[in-house]
């Protein structure tokens, strides 16, 4: 499963996008996060990896911004295994393992969208990193 | 040790076991390094100075200063701070000091800049007046905002809680009476071999919340054991890595570090009441701390630690190759730390305004009134909020005279549409001072005041502050 994150404007927001795209590509997308109000939405995404290239294209004519959310990046060197982060991820993400080291499940994280842990880091070595917005805003003008 | 003594009995392990090397790695604000720059040419008798824009102490004479872990950067306030210039300067890197100076006959010079490595200054010590927390609160937040702190990012409503402290394997912990602990115990500091010049300030040891005050040199420092940090909106810290050897003299020290997670307990307390006493809502053992959750009332809360119990491992385990390679020799201490002494509340000679001094009886209405009712009272009670209460009296929403305006405006004739549901409240033996932050922070002139149950006490509003302070 490959994952996207899709933002939606507000002229957009209210069409049933997703549904559209599911019953037209007969494609499983699995919603992880969705953050949605009247002004627009942002909503985190699982589609399966050989669905992926047909999926963002759909979702882009459709004039939403789809951008493959670069997830949190943890600099191991600065890391100093507190904890800290741990009980403030919302899907569990953060584990302390057996010789206590803190360990990050890349697959889990739900990356920008939240960043809960970030600002919680002592020694600053969480980062989260939202490089695929340029490249998303670019597509969307083609 | 604990496990031998568990298997085999305190007899055989006392006979067995020599030292018990002990360790901690956690966030000690009262941190900090004596740097003595040598002099300059025209020499300067500094007066305010800063290194890589982290203002620095300058405690007396001319060139010798005191880097304090929580000064922060002038430039990055919060992410940058004196713990990250005394790692800086650990790890070998040019830092930049700036200082200025009234200028006198001996010392003319009234400013200088220059770049420095720790090569470069005389002394370069770790000079730490409070480390090493026998065991720290647990610390949740009960309030329906987040708050930072010195014990991390608190979620709201209990959502999470954190603790400090590396339990049995805490070095005061080991030797709670202190008997081989003192002035002059050699001790692991920071990576290097450093000593307990004393007891720490706040010292409790009835308590069980002794600390100690040492000093090691911070040339010979490993960044690994010694970490600048940042509290989000709390500011700048330095991790402190420290490991006690406990030579096993007798049969009580061979029991005493035989002290298990179990058997160590904390409070829990709310950081959420920005009180000196919080409230303390619970007691837990450092064993349910390090499962990773703990049980207040009925609620199982998920628990993280701020210390790191990697490197407090790693530091027991360096201090014992040390000892078994012959690198490091035990001291005894030339005094013990002191048993009987008691930490005090400050002594407030001027007198501090809390909520419940200046909240007023709430007007209030009821769900099912009409607008019109609900107006009307605002102009014959003459104020400017109606908090809206259920049978029992507990808060459930809040109409003030803007939102009758506005209804007004925009033709709205329903209570319903016009009530504000998510109402920021205050509690009755909160500071004034953090109310009103609250008030103005979320722009609102007035917080209903409640209990615990979310029962109306009263209100206080942003004019009763100002009269106060017109006073």
């Amino acid at each position: 499963m490959a994952r996207i994150l899709l933002r939606f404007s507000e002229s957009i927001v209210e069409e049933p996008i997703i549904a559209q795209i599911i019953l037209e590509l007969k494609v499983p997308i699995n919603i992880i996060t969705a953050h949605v109000n009247s002004k627009g939405g942002e909503v985190i995404a699982e589609v399966p990896n050989e669905a992926l290239d047909k999926v963002v294209k759909a979702f882009r004519q459709r004039g939403a911004l789809v951008s493959i959310p670069k997830l949190i990046e943890v600099d191991s060197e600065k890391c100093i295994s507190c904890g800290a982060c741990v009980t403030l991820c919302p899907v569990e993400a953060i584990k302390i393992d057996e010789d206590k080291t803190v360990v990050f499940d890349k697959e889990k994280c739900i990356g920008s969208i939240c960043s809960t842990c970030v600002d919680a880091c002592p020694t600053r070595a969480i980062k989260s990193v939202k490089q695929n917005n340029a490249e998303a805003t670019t597509n969307s003008k083609q | 040790m604990k496990r031998l003594v568990e298997s085999s009995g305190v007899e055989v392990a006392f006979r067995e076991v020599d030292v018990v090397t002990t360790g901690t790695f956690g966030a000690m604000c009262s941190s900090g390094a004596v740097i003595n720059l040598g002099h300059a040419d025209p020499p300067i008798k500094i007066e305010k100075a800063w290194i890589n824009d982290v203002p620095i102490c300058h405690p007396g004479a001319a060139v010798d200063l005191y880097i304090g872990a929580t000064a922060m950067s002038e430039r990055q306030p919060f992410e940058y701070g004196g713990g990250h210039v005394i790692e800086d300067l650990v790890s070998g890197k040019e830092v930049e000091l700036r200082a200025t100076a009234y200028g006198t006959d001996c010392y003319p010079r009234t400013q200088i800049r220059t770049h420095l490595t720790k090569d470069d200054l005389n002394q370069f010590y770790l000079l730490n007046f409070r480390n090493c927390y026998q065991r720290y609160a647990c610390a949740v937040n009960s309030r329906d905002e987040t708050v930072y702190t010195y014990m991390g990012k608190l979620l709201p409503r209990l959502k999470n809680a954190t603790y400090s402290g590396a339990g049995e394997l805490n070095p005061l912990m080991n030797d709670p009476d202190y008997e081989t602990i003192g002035i002059g115990t050699r001790i692991f500091l920071g990576g290097t071999q450093g000593y307990v010049i004393g007891e720490g300030t706040q010292h409790d040891p009835q308590n069980r919340l002794g600390t100690i005050m040492v000093r090691g040199d911070a040339k010979k420092m490993n960044p690994e054991f010694l970490r600048g940090a940042s509290f989000t909106r709390y500011g700048t810290t330095l991790y402190v890595g420290i490991g006690i050897p406990i030579p096993i003299l007798n049969l009580g020290l061979a029991k005493k570090t035989a002290i298990r997670d179990e058997e160590i307990f904390t409070n829990v307390v709310d950081y959420g009441v920005p009180r000196r006493n919080r409230p303390v809502l619970g007691r837990v053992s450092y064993k349910e701390l390090k499962s990773g959750s703990i049980t207040v009332g009925d609620k199982r809360i998920r628990v993280s630690s701020l210390s790191s119990l990697k490197t407090a491992r790693k530091i027991a385990a360096t201090l014992k190759r040390w000892i078994e390679e012959g690198e490091f020799y035990l001291t005894a201490p030339v005094e013990r730390l002191p048993l009987d002494t008691v930490f005090k509340p400050m002594r407030q000679t001027e007198e501090v305004s809390f909520v419940a001094n200046v909240m007023q009886k709430a007007i209030t209405c009821k769900e099912n009134e009409t607008l019109q009712a609900v107006a009307e009272r605002i102009v014959t009670r003459s104020v400017n909020h109606i908090v809206m209460v259920d049978d029992n009296g507990k808060l459930t929403g809040i109409v003030t005279s803007w939102d009758i305006t506005r209804a007004l405006a925009h033709g709205k004739t329903a209570l319903a549409d016009v009530v504000t549901r998510r109402v920021i409240t205050a509690k009755p033996d909160e500071p004034l001072e953090t109310a009103s932050k609250r008030m103005a922070q979320h722009n609102i002139s007035a917080l209903p005041v409640i209990d615990n149950e979310r029962k109306v006490l009263g209100i206080v509003t942003a004019e009763d502050v100002s009269k106060l302070l017109g006073r």
